[in-house]
Formats: structure tokens, C-alpha cells, sequence
């Protein structure tokens, strides 16, 4: 590979001149003289750093194919013919074959993801779901909090070095979907759509706090939609999920992005209200809702004046360590065969 | 947010019990926390007299006491007077004293929430004891602990110590998170205001808060006082006043009380008073030691000046920190020092201390944003900024600082020592309203009613609304509503709703389902199609795993990755946590070693999640994000043996899964890098010349093979590893309805055929040539035809291969003849032998 740039030219061939007498080649990547060139970058005017950065990176991909090779030639690896069904000579009973069924299972977040998603369905909900990279645009400006709003403080969000948002919540999605569907409500559709993904946490991990966990959010957008649409709405669901009729109560609360906002408690399914090491006092506080806030809907150009909506999110890994009794929330991204073959 | 339900019964009635109102307030005001009963923990206390006091006999620093407690107890022992004997070890004990003592068997105030701690009666160094006389931090009524409490009120022996400070009061801690919008709601008075309304009690704030001000009297010994506001922008308001000859002391006990049960320390009355105006109103306020700014000018005027730090410039704190404050932060400075951090907290030179003459009071207004940004960058965290992180009303600081000079000329006998400064740059509406921070809202009861779905009156949203002071105005069908000048988030209709909603209770919403036609909702395929290859794998006998998203740079290496192309968190939790994965398959390799510990011989994982890297970008700078499903399957070195290449059963897996969907694959050897670094990046785990990129029509699907054994080093692999990685999007393009075949009235017939070949020939090119034999015999004849593998042998040391495949041949019509199949057969061996050299067996 021909360089343009003298500079890289240069460590081009004194790297891999050297490349020769290592013994572990993938070193020749950790070269200070690559390291070098890398650290002159930030430094560069605008339009060099593009072209200075491409050769740079076609350098590193030459040297790390170098590298490779020669691990490859050097390790002595056996070809196999990729073709075959199973090696020569192999006997019959131990050819290939699938592993017996009762030894499968599929992950209980996931069987209860779809258990959740097929009670909306049957509700009339559409499923979009979300996205594990964002920007800010879609975490905050468009949910109505303002840059440096106080309310920013209570998502814990991790950002990457490009500025990009590991979603908190799962309402960076809300003006996509409210976006997508829009041209619906003019036909006297209403927008209505579940929204499932996975959400993270600038948290510490203890038995009851995970920083990658799952959430359902869900939009509901039409003329003359009220409040109690929303309460009557997720109380059927709940109604439904657990098989018996539920109360529920909302608490005022604050979200930048509906209004009013609530949070949103069931009486215990699993003692009705007695008390029990679950709930602790009859009650469960499972998701917080409200009424989309009218800039919520006018960043996605549908008028406010005109149709109203409701909106709401809450985690799945609660719903499935309540129904299961799992008592360390951290099992369910372990990858312990021991925890997941006990949900086949 | 603590509140004191005695201090709120200051300014509103309260209608239900207190259980019904402790709901009330949780359904319509925010949730509430904790509920404390003080009184309970005062039930024991009893004020007594001390009438004798002398020292003990038997201790330096002990006085043997006798007190009067009015004859209330019964159960203790007294002298022939009715007095009873108690020994004390405070200093300050003194005939005379009011005090309050702790009979025998009461609990000590302070333990009451932790470990209680009865007093009983018992001898000290050989005197009685019948109970203790109580230090103000024993009685967790303040955090005195220098000598017992005396006192401040008049009070007779044998009284309830509870009763004579408030103490039957119940505390009420709100979630603040409810308040983010609400600053009104950090001041009891606000909170008194939202709970008549709640309690749909008429509210009216006191005269003070309300009232229209003069320019405020100077009657003290005058004091000089400049200030100087070079950030209008970010200080909307700000006041400053001067007040001599302030006398500084303790604060009555009351005072103390009420700071201490909403969990703020009583430090001198100066202090208590600004703390306490700011429990009252939500407006934090603070007070400066005039004599100490004056002092750091070296002149005899003090200046103010409110403007940002220099670089470099230094604060120490009243926490006893020092600091170098963000160069963004708001300075409280004299000309030639920082002198607080506008809004946070005070600097500790300037501090009001017993030795105080005279003072500067500020009461100010400060930009939300800002002060949040000066915390958050300093680490400091105040009741201050709590306050004015929520964004404070400037429409309310004269009537609250006017509130406090007269607090504080009641209390230190200070005076104001010149007239104040009262520097505005308000904004908007609040400018020229000088009554409402925003703009009035006109909307209408429709409006209100579809939104909450309720048939409230114009009247009875008109009573709710002025039940918390605001201002409406019919003006035909319409409302135009005004919020007080406490009232910053009253800003469109929609927040009028909220306030209707709230007031009226949502409890009482009627509940009804949206309605909508019949149209089917759309479906989501590929979802669905996840769920399909989940239950197909799963089935198969795999666990599915989910694994995190982020990964340690350190796993990206150990499998040949680039972290130079995957997005980095810059406030990741641990090094385990800091990059996007670039692939699946690492994660899933990370989870064998664990699995075999844990005694697991053989099993096969899965996962369906993304993948993000930044070569594979949309327009709008976002990641695509890749939908992959991994596969591993890993035995225990104690049974592999005998099981041939770990491959093999990737590659079976592939297949059984590919079929289900409907796809046959070609497997292709891996001559060549893929084209994207986001290919690269899944091939970088496997080995080459034991893996095979999966294809259909020429499009790669993704890759399934053996693990490089530097890898396998790597991350404690055993040696029989393989798996897959695909991409979830292709398959599901490529995804084919499985093809029904018509079942034959007419039997099968099976032939085995075996054929010699080179070593190098694949059995993919002995298959091809069977089957396009096969394929010509049967446009000719019609026949039905299928290849399965029989064998693979290999002599030792034989420079060639058998290949053993069983054909299986139907036709719909007819019965096949053994003559028409052998005759197949030998065409087969024919042109194997032209094209492969194949001699059959």
C-alpha cells in the first residue's frame, strides 16, 4: 500500500521492517511510533485531519492483517474442509446432532417481553422498538427539557465520547413514533404503539439496581383523548397481565415531558392488598405516565390544539423478578446456566 | 422536603383527620416518604424546676439536684418536701432552672428511631438518680450538648415538655421530585397553600407576602454599602441591606425547634432567622459579617459586587472546604476577594459569628441554570440550591427580605443602617406585570374538561383555582387565568389543566378505554421473526443469554477487535463497561469458562442483540444498528474427546436453523476479508481455516467457525469451541415459506453410493456432482430426489477419501425399477470419474 503522506510512508516501513523479528506480531500495533502519529491528529487543522486519519487508519488495518497472517502461518493450524458434514472417520454416534430439547430455554425477560407485547397487541398496539445508541436530540431536547434543566440530573445517562447517549429511558423514542404515525391521525387513526428496549444507568449494580435493564414505554395519541384514558388503559392491562381485577392510584409527580405526570401504583396482585415481602404495604409503585406534554407533540408537528395523548414507561425486569421471586436483579445478565435453564 | 403540619396549621384549617389528609397529599400533592409522630417520642418528657443543687460528694464534676416536677410522676421516689433527687453532670445546672427531665422509664428522646435507651432509676458514685435532667441533643430538639436544655419559656412544673414547644407535631417528608417545577412547594407557606387547595379550603398568604412596600426605614447607626451587579443576565434581582448594632446570640428555643425537626442545625439567631425565612418561603437568603467584607477592602465601606471568578481565584467555604470555583459560577465578591458562590454557600471569612456587630443581608435572585451548573461543577449541595435550582420567583424578595429585617430587629435589636439596593433586570412579562412572572393563560372549560375527560363548571374550575390565590377573569365562554407572582410554571393551558386535574383529584377521574375501529394494528416482522429463530434455537436445546451492551476495551483486544471504531462511554461505571460491542460473539465467549467452573459439560448459548460501530453510520451521525443472533457451543475437555472438530456442530446448528426458515446455505471457505471494518470486526474471533462465511444467492449471512486459539488463551476456553454469527436483517430477507412436497402413492427407493477421492477434493464438490447428475435424471424423468451423508472414512496414512452418500429417489407416478436406479448411479460414477478422478467403491 503506497501512502500519500511522508510521515506515515515513513513508520510504514520502518514497522513493518520490524514487523520481521517479533515474536508476537499484534505488538507492532502498540508501536509508539503509531501512537505518535495518532496523538498529532487533535492538533491538525479540520480539512488535514480527514486525510491524515484515513491513512492513518488504512495503516493500522495493513499492519493488523500483517500481524494476522503471520500469527495464522505461524500457529500451524489445521485446514479442515469446511464442506463436510463432520470429520473423516467420525462415527456414527457421534456426528453432529441437535441437543435435546429439555436442556433449552429461552431468557425469562424475553418470554415475558412477549407475554407483555402480546397483551397490547390484543389492546391494539403496534410494537416499534427502541434504540440502544441516541442522541441528545432524542433523549432531551425533544421530551422538553431544556439544556441544563435540574430535571436532566435525575437520568443518570452515560454518554460516549462523540456526544451520543446510552438511552435512559425508552421515550428517546417518542418523537420517531409520534413522527412515524403522524399522517395516521389525519385518517382518524389513533397513534398507538408499545415501545420495548433496553435502557442504561449510570448505576453502582447491587441485588436491586442494574444499569442495563429493560423498559416498555407506550404512546397513545387522538382527539379527545383525557387522563382517564390513560389510568383506564393500563389498568385493563394490568387487569389482564395478572389474570384478576387491580386497583390502581396515581401520585403527582414531575416529567418534562407529559402533563400532568403521575406515578403509578397497583394494588398487590400477589397478596391483594394484605401486605407481603413484595409489595411491603399492599401497594406497588410500577411506572410513571401522564399526558404528553403539547411541545412533545409539536416537535413532531401534531397539534396540540387539536389531538392529546398519553404516555407511559416501566421496567420489565421488576414484573419478572416480582412473578418469579428472583432475588438479585444482577442474574439476569450473568449468563448463568444455572438461573436460565430454570425458564425453559 | 420535610414539613411540620403544626407550622402548616399556622396559616390554613385542615378539614379530614390526618390519615385522610396524609393520602390526600400523597394522591394530589406528591408522594410522601416518611410520616414521623413526634409527639410520641416526647410523651415521657416532663418540664421540672431545679430547687436545690449541690455538689456530689463522691465526684468533682457531679451535682446531686433536687427538682420539682409539680407531683406528675407517682412511681418515683421523693423527699419528705415532694422534691425528687437527680444527679447531673451538666455544667450549667442551677438552682432556678426550667428544665426538662427524663423520669425513670423514659426513652431518651434522641434513640427513639435507633436503639432505645430507657432511663432507669440507679445510683451514681452513692447517689440517687431517679431519671436525668436532658441536653437539647439528647432530646433531639437541637444539637446542643455543652450542658442540659434550659428552658426559655414560661412553663410549669409538671407540664408536657411537648406541649410547650409544639413537639405534638406530626413531620411529612415529600418526594422533592415532585417539585422540580415547583419552587413554591420548598416553603411551608406554599405547601400550606397547595393543601388547602387540595382540602378545598379558600387560601389567603399573609399580609407580609402580599402587601404593596415602602422604601424601607433607616433607623440604625448608618453603615456604607456599594454593590455592583455585572451579571444582569444571569441576576434578575438582587438585594442587599445593612443592618447595625445586631446583638448575636441563640435563638429562642422555639426557633430551634422547628429548624431541627425539618432537619436544619440552629446556629445563631442571624443565621436561623435567614434558615428559617427559607423554610417559610422558599427563598434562601444570606447574611454576611459587614465589619469582615469592609475589613478585606482595608476602607470603611463595604463593597458588593456580583460578577464571576477569575481564573485561579480561590474561596474558602463554611463547610471548611477550599475551592477553585468554575470560571461559569456567580461570585458574591468584595473588590479584592470571592466572598461566596451566589446561591450555594457562604465563604467562611465573612461569616456572622457571636462576636457580629453588624451585617449584610442579601436576598437575591439567581438563574437556575447556573447556580445548578455551580453545584454541580463545585460538588456543593445546599438547601440553598435545592431551592434555587427550581427557579426561584423575583417578584418576591422585598416582601421576604422586609420580612426578615423585622425578624431580625425582633430577635438582635439591629437596625437597618442604610437604605437597601434593589438591583432588577426582570425580564418578560414579570417586568411589566411586577405582580405575575408569566403571561395569563386564556383557555376555557371545554378545553379543560376534554383533557381531564370531566363536565366541571366554568364556576367550579373558577373556585379550585382561586382556592391557591390565582386570579380569574370570565370573559365570555373564555377564563383568562393569572398565577402569582410565586407561581413559575403556569405558563400554557395545559398546565392549567394540571392544576384543575391535581386540585380536583385524579383519584376521581372517570375511567373509561379510548375507542377506536376495528383496522388491525400493523405488525412488526421483524420482532416476530426474532421470536421464531428464539423458539427454533431454544428448542434445539440452547440457553438463550442476554449479555451487557458495553464491554471492556481489554475483551476487544483479546479477540482481535478495533476499539478505535467502537463508541467509547465517557462516564463509564468500570473499565468492564467502556466500549460498544463491536460483535456478539466475544460476549458469549466471556460466558463459557464461568459455566464450565460451575460444572456444565456441555451446552450451547445464544443471543439476539445489536451491534453498533462508528464505520456504520446513518446521515444523522446515529450508529445502524446491526440485529445479530450468536451461537456457541462448548464441551468440557473431559468429553470432547472422540467428538471431531467443534465446527461441525456449529455448522449442523447453522443448518438446522436456516433450514427452519426456510434457507439453504452454501458454506464458503475464507479466503478474503469482508469489505466493511463492520464485518471485519465479527470475523476477527474466528479461525480462518476452521470457519466458513454462510451465504445464500452470494450474500454473505454471516460466519460460522472454530475460535483462534490465541482467543481460546485468552478467555479460558476449552478446546471444543466453535459458533456462529449472523446477521438477523439478511435472514430475514432471505427467509423463504418452507416449500410443501406431495406425498407419493408409489414407494422410495435408497441406494448408497461410495466414491474415492483425492484429499483435496471437498465433499461439497462430490455432492454437487451427485446432485447435478440427479437434477438432469429428474427434468428428464420426473423423479423426486434427496442426498443425505452416510460416512467420511479415511485410511491412516492414505492419500484419499470415501465418501459415502445415501440418494433416496420417488417418482408420483410409477414404481422405480432396481435397473433404471443402478443405472443412475453408474452415471454418477462416470462423471465423478471425469471431473473429480472418483474411482466408486
Amino acid at each position: 500500500m503506497a501512502y500519500q503522506n511522508k510521515k506515515v510512508a515513513e513508520v510504514a516501513a520502518k514497522l513493518k521492517k520490524r514487523l520481521n523479528d517479533l515474536d508476537n506480531k499484534a505488538g507492532i500495533l502498540k508501536a509508539h511510533e503509531l501512537k505518535a502519529l495518532y496523538d498529532e491528529l487533535p492538533a491538525l487543522k479540520p480539512e488535514q485531519r480527514a486525510a491524515f486519519g484515513k491513512e492513518l487508519n488504512n495503516l493500522k488495518s495493513e499492519l493488523q492483517a500483517l500481524a494476522n497472517e503471520e500469527a495464522e502461518v505461524s500457529n500451524k493450524v489445521e485446514a479442515l474442509d469446511i464442506t463436510a458434514p463432520y470429520d473423516s472417520n467420525t462415527p456414527e454416534d457421534k456426528h453432529p446432532k441437535l441437543f435435546s430439547v429439555d436442556q433449552g430455554s429461552k431468557h425469562p425477560l424475553m418470554t415475558e417481553l412477549a407475554t407483555v407485547l402480546d397483551i397490547f397487541a390484543r389492546m391494539g398496539f403496534t410494537t416499534v422498538e427502541s434504540r440502544q445508541i441516541d442522541d441528545d436530540y432524542h433523549m432531551f431536547e425533544t421530551l422538553n427539557f431544556p439544556e441544563g434543566h435540574p430535571a436532566r440530573d435525575d437520568y443518570d445517562t452515560f454518554t460516549t465520547t462523540d456526544s451520543l447517549i446510552a438511552p435512559a429511558h425508552t421515550s428517546t423514542m417518542q418523537n420517531r413514533v409520534l413522527r412515524t404515525y403522524a399522517a395516521d391521525l389525519a385518517k382518524g387513526k389513533p397513534i398507538a404503539v408499545v415501545i420495548p428496549g433496553r435502557v442504561f444507568r449510570n448505576e453502582d449494580l447491587d441485588a436491586r439496581h442494574e444499569h442495563t435493564f429493560y423498559q416498555l414505554e407506550g404512546i397513545y395519541v387522538d382527539k379527545g383523548i383525557h387522563a382517564g384514558h390513560l389510568i383506564a388503559t393500563l389498568k385493563t392491562f394490568l387487569s389482564e397481565y395478572y389474570q384478576k381485577e387491580v386497583e390502581v392510584k396515581t401520585q403527582p409527580f414531575y416529567f418534562p415531558f407529559t402533563e400532568p405526570s403521575f406515578e403509578f401504583a397497583l394494588s398487590c396482585p400477589f397478596c391483594d392488598k394484605a401486605g407481603c415481602k413484595i409489595c411491603g404495604e399492599g401497594w406497588i409503585e410500577l411506572l410513571g405516565c401522564g399526558m404528553i406534554h403539547p411541545n412533545v407533540l409539536k416537535m413532531a408537528d401534531i397539534d396540540p390544539k387539536v389531538y392529546t395523548g398519553f404516555a407511559w414507561g416501566g421496567g420489565i425486569d421488576r414484573l419478572v423478578m416480582m412473578k418469579h421471586d428472583i432475588e438479585d436483579i444482577r442474574h439476569f445478565e450473568s449468563g448463568r446456566l444455572s438461573f436460565l435453564r430454570q425458564f425453559s | 422536603m420535610k414539613i411540620s403540619l403544626t407550622w402548616i396549621k399556622e396559616f390554613t384549617d385542615i378539614k379530614d383527620t390526618e390519615e385522610e389528609l396524609i393520602a390526600k397529599i400523597g394522591a394530589q400533592l406528591g408522594a410522601v416518604e416518611e410520616v414521623t409522630h413526634l409527639g410520641k417520642r416526647y410523651a415521657d418528657v416532663i418540664v421540672a424546676k431545679v430547687v436545690a443543687c449541690e455538689k456530689h460528694p463522691n465526684a468533682d464534676k457531679l451535682s446531686v439536684c433536687k427538682i420539682d416536677d409539680g407531683g406528675k410522676i407517682k412511681s418515683v421516689k421523693r423527699d419528705k418536701d415532694g422534691r425528687v433527687q437527680v444527679v447531673c453532670g451538666a455544667p450549667n445546672v442551677r438552682v432556678g432552672l426550667t428544665v426538662a427531665w427524663l423520669p425513670p422509664a423514659a426513652i431518651v428522646p434522641a434513640t427513639y428511631d435507633k436503639e432505645q435507651f430507657r432511663i432507669e432509676a440507679r445510683e451514681i458514685r452513692g447517689e440517687m438518680s431517679n431519671g436525668m435532667l436532658a441536653s437539647g441533643r439528647e432530646l433531639d430538639f437541637n444539637d446542643d450538648h455543652e450542658g442540659i436544655l434550659a428552658l426559655d419559656k414560661r412553663a410549669e412544673p409538671g407540664e408536657s415538655f411537648a406541649e410547650v414547644y409544639k413537639l405534638n407535631d406530626t413531620i411529612i417528608d415529600i418526594e422533592n421530585k415532585m417539585f422540580t417545577h415547583r419552587p413554591d412547594c420548598f416553603g411551608i407557606l406554599g405547601v400550606a397553600r397547595e393543601i388547602a387547595g387540595i382540602e378545598q379550603i379558600k387560601f389567603t398568604s399573609p399580609e407580609w407576602y402580599l402587601k404593596e412596600l415602602d422604601a424601607f426605614k433607616v433607623d440604625g447607626s448608618p453603615l456604607k454599602l456599594e454593590v455592583k451587579n455585572e451579571l444582569p443576565e444571569l441576576v434578575p434581582r438582587f438585594m442587599m441591606v445593612p443592618m447595625s448594632n445586631v446583638h448575636v446570640s441563640k435563638s429562642p428555643l422555639m426557633i430551634q425547634s422547628f429548624l431541627q425537626r425539618i432537619g436544619i442545625k440552629a446556629i445563631n439567631n442571624v443565621v436561623d432567622i435567614t434558615n428559617f425565612v427559607m423554610a417559610l418561603t422558599g427563598q434562601p437568603l444570606h447574611a454576611f459579617d459587614y465589619d469582615k467584607v469592609a475589613a478585606q477592602d482595608k476602607t470603611d465601606t463595604a463593597t458588593v459586587i456580583v460578577r464571576h471568578p477569575k481564573k485561579g481565584e480561590k474561596i474558602s467555604l463554611l463547610n471548611g472546604k477550599t475551592i477553585e470555583p468554575d470560571t461559569r459560577s456567580i461570585m458574591i465578591a468584595s473588590r479584592s476577594r470571592l466572598l461566596a458562590v451566589a446561591g450555594v454557600m457562604g465563604g467562611n471569612d465573612t461569616e456572622v459569628d457571636f462576636d457580629t456587630k453588624n451585617i449584610i443581608l442579601e436576598c437575591a435572585n439567581f438563574d437556575m441554570y447556573a447556580t445548578r451548573r455551580a453545584s454541580m461543577s463545585n460538588g456543593l449541595f445546599t438547601e440553598s440550591v435545592t431551592r434555587f435550582n427550581k427557579g426561584q420567583s423575583p417578584l418576591q424578595n422585598d416582601n421576604i427580605l422586609a420580612y426578615t429585617i423585622a425578624w431580625v430587629k425582633k430577635l438582635t435589636g439591629g437596625a437597618v443602617a442604610s437604605s437597601a439596593h434593589d438591583i432588577k433586570h426582570l425580564k418578560g412579562w414579570a417586568k411589566s406585570s411586577g405582580f405575575a412572572v408569566n403571561k395569563p393563560v386564556t383557555t376555557n372549560p371545554i378545553f379543560i374538561n376534554e383533557r381531564l375527560g370531566l363536565s366541571l363548571t366554568k364556576s367550579e374550575i373558577t373556585k379550585l383555582l382561586e382556592n391557591v390565590e390565582f386570579i380569574v377573569e370570565g370573559k365570555g365562554e373564555e377564563l383568562e387565568i393569572t398565577a402569582p407572582f410565586w407561581r413559575t410554571d403556569i405558563e400554557i393551558a395545559e398546565d392549567v389543566v394540571e392544576e384543575v386535574g391535581r386540585l380536583y383529584g385524579y383519584d376521581h377521574l372517570p375511567l373509561e378505554l379510548p375507542k377506536r375501529d376495528l383496522t388491525p394494528t400493523a405488525k412488526n416482522s421483524l420482532l416476530e421473526f426474532k421470536a421464531k429463530l428464539r423458539n427454533i434455537l431454544s428448542a434445539a436445546g440452547s440457553n438463550e443469554v442476554l449479555t451487557y451492551s458495553f464491554v471492556h476495551g481489554k475483551l476487544l483486544e483479546k479477540v482481535g477487535q478495533n476499539p478505535e471504531i467502537a463508541y467509547q462511554l465517557s462516564n463509564a461505571i468500570s473499565p468492564d463497561l467502556q466500549y460498544y460491542r463491536l460483535s456478539l460473539l466475544p460476549s458469549l465467549l466471556e460466558k463459557i469458562h464461568p459455566n464450565i467452573k460451575e460444572g456444565n459439560a456441555q451446552f450451547a448459548l445464544f443471543e439476539i442483540n445489536k451491534t453498533h460501530d462508528k464505520t456504520n453510520t446513518h446521515e444523522d451521525n446515529l450508529p445502524i444498528e446491526e440485529e445479530r443472533i450468536a451461537w456457541v457451543v462448548a464441551t468440557d475437555p473431559k468429553i470432547s474427546k472422540g467428538l471431531g472438530s467443534a465446527y461441525y456442530q456449529a455448522k449442523y446448528y447453522v443448518q438446522h436453523l436456516l433450514s427452519s426458515i426456510g434457507i439453504d446455505p452454501t458454506f464458503e471457505s475464507i479466503k478474503y476479508q469482508p469489505q466493511t471494518d463492520t464485518g471485519k470486526q465479527a470475523l476477527a474471533p474466528f479461525e480462518l481455516k476452521r470457519s466458513a462465511y454462510v451465504k445464500v444467492d452470494g450474500k454473505l449471512l454471516g460466519i460460522v467457525g472454530e475460535i483462534r486459539q490465541e482467543v481460546s488463551k485468552n478467555l479460558k476456553l476449552p478446546p471444543y469451541v466453535a459458533g456462529f454469527e449472523l446477521d438477523v436483517q439478511m435472514l430475514e430477507e432471505y427467509k423463504q415459506p418452507k416449500v410443501y412436497q406431495p406425498l407419493s402413492r408409489f414407494p422410495s427407493t435408497e441406494q448408497d453410493i461410495s466414491l474415492k477421492v483425492e484429499l483435496k477434493v471437498t465433499y461439497r464438490e462430490v455432492v454437487d456432482i451427485v446432485e447435478s447428475v440427479l437434477s438432469a435424471a429428474s427434468q428428464e424423468h420426473g423423479y423426486h430426489t434427496e442426498v443425505s451423508p452416510v460416512d467420511v472414512y479415511k485410511a491412516k496414512g492414505a492419500e484419499a477419501k470415501h465418501i459415502t452418500l445415501r440418494i433416496r429417489l420417488t417418482h408420483y407416478e410409477r414404481t422405480l425399477t432396481t435397473e433404471e436406479v443402478n443405472k443412475l448411479l453408474s452415471e454418477i460414477a462416470k462423471v465423478a470419474k471425469q471431473t473429480l478422478k472418483a474411482s466408486r467403491l
